[in-house]
């Protein structure tokens, strides 16, 4: 009984400080609100369509317009101007068309004779998505004349369900799951969202903790508060404050978000729940151990802030963990966030149940269990420096 | 904190201010920490992630129900491409989807039962592949190959047709595939994409860093109540006191920046057609422009350190997205078309785009040099405001 009261007490206590201290309030409410909005917003175009492009056309046949024509009518790109090389450069270098296409002068001859022609396309790098498009967009357009040309001139079929066949003895399709229009937003947000979770826990503890320790002469502990006595007491009543919100934010995130800038949401609530809670409590235990190192209420900004970047690349959803050196991934299973970004991703992308993502979440309370025992080492090692200082105040 | 004596010009009083600070930043690991630590951890974690440059040998899969001798040599060479290893055969379509799910592979094939047979009586099978598109980048590189491989299938059929007929392999290639696209990534034509993301993420992070710093060092007078004292010693100038502060950070973060283009362009040899100069002088640039900004921020909210250091931190994460070199601003919602050039890194990306990555002529990006430039003077707008703060404004926390 006696230690549910500490740490209920404990509980107020954090509450208290929140609600009284407005940079506080901005990073436990406001940010997570508003921020993944913000973010989502960003990247809601989610692909790139009508890239400009310039064709140089030196062939002027028939066959090199329809060429055009196709690549034209493609969503990919759009033809913004016809013109010589040398004006393809220039627009280039003002940037009013970031992919030029040249249609060699023997181009028509080419085709007629039987042989290869040679197609050239340049492309500006500042984007992969601009060269993806305007790849795709040329590729497309030549298999599918290809296929025309070698149909009418060459194989001659007698029927048109000959020339079907002919045209593709073998067909395919391509199915990109999970994520029909390969767009950024539905591959890059579920990671946001988790990371911009563990990122604000680390923050508001942080945060919280250097409070303390500017309140308290250095020491994170309340001095005059008789509650704070049991390190596992205060762990669990601080966790008892962020967990909840956090998780609270989390399912803002899940049912909010997700559903306002329609993301991709094949998820079960109950899956996501059952991760959801590891996860949270795994972050809000890991802040409290990182909490060590802070003394004054900026602090965490300082040591926190700059990491997000890393840990987005870090966790392996942009750059794949298959190709990630064995170092940062070793590295990376510090950090909840690589198993909360990869388990968010199925879990609401492809809408695995708990059994495909038991390695996250199995790791997740693995990382549970390590950092309580550290938390509980960090306030057992205040608890200690408190009761020093209070020795020697007499 | 020395007491000046009268006589020091400005310049004397600047440089007193800095070494008093880097006294005060050895005594603080922290500081010392974002200022030291966490750009070179950054520099070395980005390099050394994407080392390989574009990812090889992603894993996927095939469901080969039909398991004849074609397919098995198809499948061969689908393994032997560039991107692609085959690391599992299922048995049935579900089990793939299923190890797509547990994250084990990327993409899979799919060959249904009786495809060779109906190729070879010309009946039109049908293949298929899926990818897993939450994971984008090896979604894109295994479709790429997949979709070769497909095609390559039919035309291999075709292939043996048109030999059948007696044409020579020239003749035949002729006529499969007539146009071919020659592909010229202009100044990356690796497609590395430590190259695209490097080059732009590490000055990124210096920008964040600076700001967040400027903004640290100069709340700090207001938190320990020093600012009166620090405004009287350097002879009641807003601007030589802000200048002493902030000068021991844009010494640091620009060995940082020259740190960053020495080693990409010299040590990785990643594209630069300009030299190293006209990129450290960017650079640098982004650096001052990043304190401006730091500096009005503080000078709006004035004496609310914490409040400044958020905001700037939230501008600064923000940057990195509206840049626009991931996603581009092209493809965003018209209003962040605008709200982009706010941001110091949008102009050293089109800077960068146009100098190392493509070796332009410097005219055509003036105006991202002149942005950059408005950003470095956008603090005297709020000059006046930091007489009344020096002089009354309290901390507030």
């Amino acid at each position: 009984m006696r230690y549910i009261r500490n740490i209920l007490q404990v509980w107020y206590a954090e509450l208290m400080q929140v609600s009284h201290n407005f940079g506080l309030i901005i990073f436990s409410v406001l940010v997570p609100l508003a921020y993944p909005l913000l973010y989502t917003f960003v990247y809601t175009g989610e692909t790139v369509r009508e890239v400009p492009v310039a064709v140089v056309d030196e062939c002027h046949s028939s066959l090199s317009r329809e060429f055009v024509r196709k690549v034209d009518a493609c969503s990919e790109v759009e033809v913004l101007y016809r013109c010589d090389l040398a004006q393809a450069q220039e627009l280039m270098r003002r940037e009013e068309v970031y992919a030029v296409m040249r249609i060699p002068s023997s181009f028509g001859r080419d085709l007629a004779h039987g042989q290869q022609t040679y197609v050239s396309l340049y492309c500006d790098m500042r984007s992969m998505l601009y060269y993806k498009a305007a790849l795709v967009a040329a590729s497309n357009v030549s298999l599918d004349m290809n296929a025309d040309i070698k149909v009418n001139n060459y194989l001659r079929p007698t029927t048109d369900r000959q020339a079907e066949i002919m045209k593709a003895p073998v067909t395919n399709s391509y199915v990109a799951l999970y994520n029909p229009q390969s767009g950024v937003a539905s591959f890059l947000l579920p990671a946001v969202l988790m990371l911009i979770i563990q990122q604000l826990l680390f923050l508001s503890i942080g945060t919280s903790m250097g409070v303390f320790r500017e309140q308290n002469r250095g020491v994170g502990i309340p001095l005059s508060n008789p509650f704070y006595r049991s390190p596992v007491c205060i762990v669990l009543g601080k966790t008892a404050f962020y967990a909840p919100l956090f998780a609270l934010i989390g399912v803002y995130m899940y049912g909010g978000v997700t559903s306002w800038f329609s993301l991709l949401s094949l998820g079960d609530y109950t899956t996501f729940l059952a991760f959801l809670v590891p996860y949270v409590l795994a972050c809000t235990f890991m802040g409290i151990t990182m909490s060590i190192f802070l003394f004054r209420s900026e602090d965490s900004m300082l040591l926190y802030i700059f990491m997000s970047v890393p840990l987005l690349f870090l966790s392996g959803m942009s750059w794949p963990v298959a190709s990630e050196p064995m170092f940062w991934r070793c590295i990376s299973w510090i950090f909840p966030s690589t198993f909360g970004t990869h388990g968010y991703a199925r879990i609401m992308g492809t809408g695995a149940t708990i059994n495909e993502v038991a390695w996250e979440v199995r790791n997740l309370w693995l990382q549970c269990a390590f950092y309580f025992m550290t938390a509980c080492a960090v306030y057992y090692y205040e608890v200690h420096r408190l009761e020093k200082r209070l020795r020697n105040n007499g | 904190m020395t007491l000046f004596p009268k006589h020091k010009n400005i310049w004397q009083k600047i440089i007193m201010l800095c070494v008093d600070d880097v006294k005060e930043y050895i005594h603080r690991p922290l500081v010392l920490f974002s200022l030291l630590v966490a750009p070179l951890i950054c520099i070395f974690f980005f390099t050394s992630l994407m080392m390989a440059g574009l990812p090889t040998d992603l894993p996927a899969a095939v469901v080969d129900e039909d398991d004849t001798q074609v397919t098995r040599s198809f499948i061969r060479t689908m393994d032997a491409m560039e991107q692609t290893d085959i690391v599992a055969h299922f048995h049935t379509f579900s089990d793939a989807r299923e190890a797509m799910q547990r994250g084990e592979i990327y993409a899979f094939f799919y060959i249904p039962k009786g495809t060779t047979q109906e190729a070879i009586s010309s009946r039109q099978p049908h293949v298929s592949f899926y990818t897993n598109e939450t994971y984008f980048i090896p979604g894109a590189l295994l479709m790429k190959d997949m979709r070769l491989s497909a095609e390559l299938l039919g035309l291999s059929l075709t292939r043996e047709t048109l030999y059948g007929k007696g044409l020579t392999p020239e003749r035949a290639m002729g006529i499969l595939q007539p146009i071919v696209i020659e592909k010229h990534p202009l100044g990356n034509p690796h497609l590395n994409y430590s190259v695209y993301l490097t080059n732009i993420i590490l000055p990124g992070i210096i920008f964040i860093l600076t700001m967040l710093m400027s903004s640290y060092v100069i709340g700090m007078e207001w938190k320990k109540n020093r600012q009166r004292q620090l405004y009287r010693e350097v002879g009641y100038s807003q601007t030589t006191a802000l200048a002493g502060k902030l000068l021991p950070i844009t010494l640091i973060y620009s060995f940082f920046i020259l740190f960053i283009d020495v080693y990409l362009y010299k040590y990785l040899e990643f594209p630069c057609h300009t030299g190293i100069f006209p990129m450290f002088v960017t650079g640098v640039m982004g650096v001052l422009a990043s304190q401006g900004l730091a500096i009005l921020v503080f000078g709006i909210f004035i004496g609310q350190m914490r409040f400044s250091m958020s905001v700037c931190s939230l501008w600064g994460i923000l940057g990195l997205s509206l840049s626009g070199f991931t996603f581009p601003v092209s493809a965003m919602h018209s209003s962040l078309q605008t709200l982009c050039y706010l941001f110091p890194l949008r102009h050293y990306y089109l800077i960068y785009v146009n100098q190392a990555l493509n070796g332009y002529p410097i005219g055509y990006v003036w105006s991202n040099f002149f942005a950059l430039l408005c950003f470095m003077l956008v603090p005297f707008i709020v000059m006046p405001r930091y007489r009344k703060a020096f002089l009354v404004t309290k901390y507030k926390p």
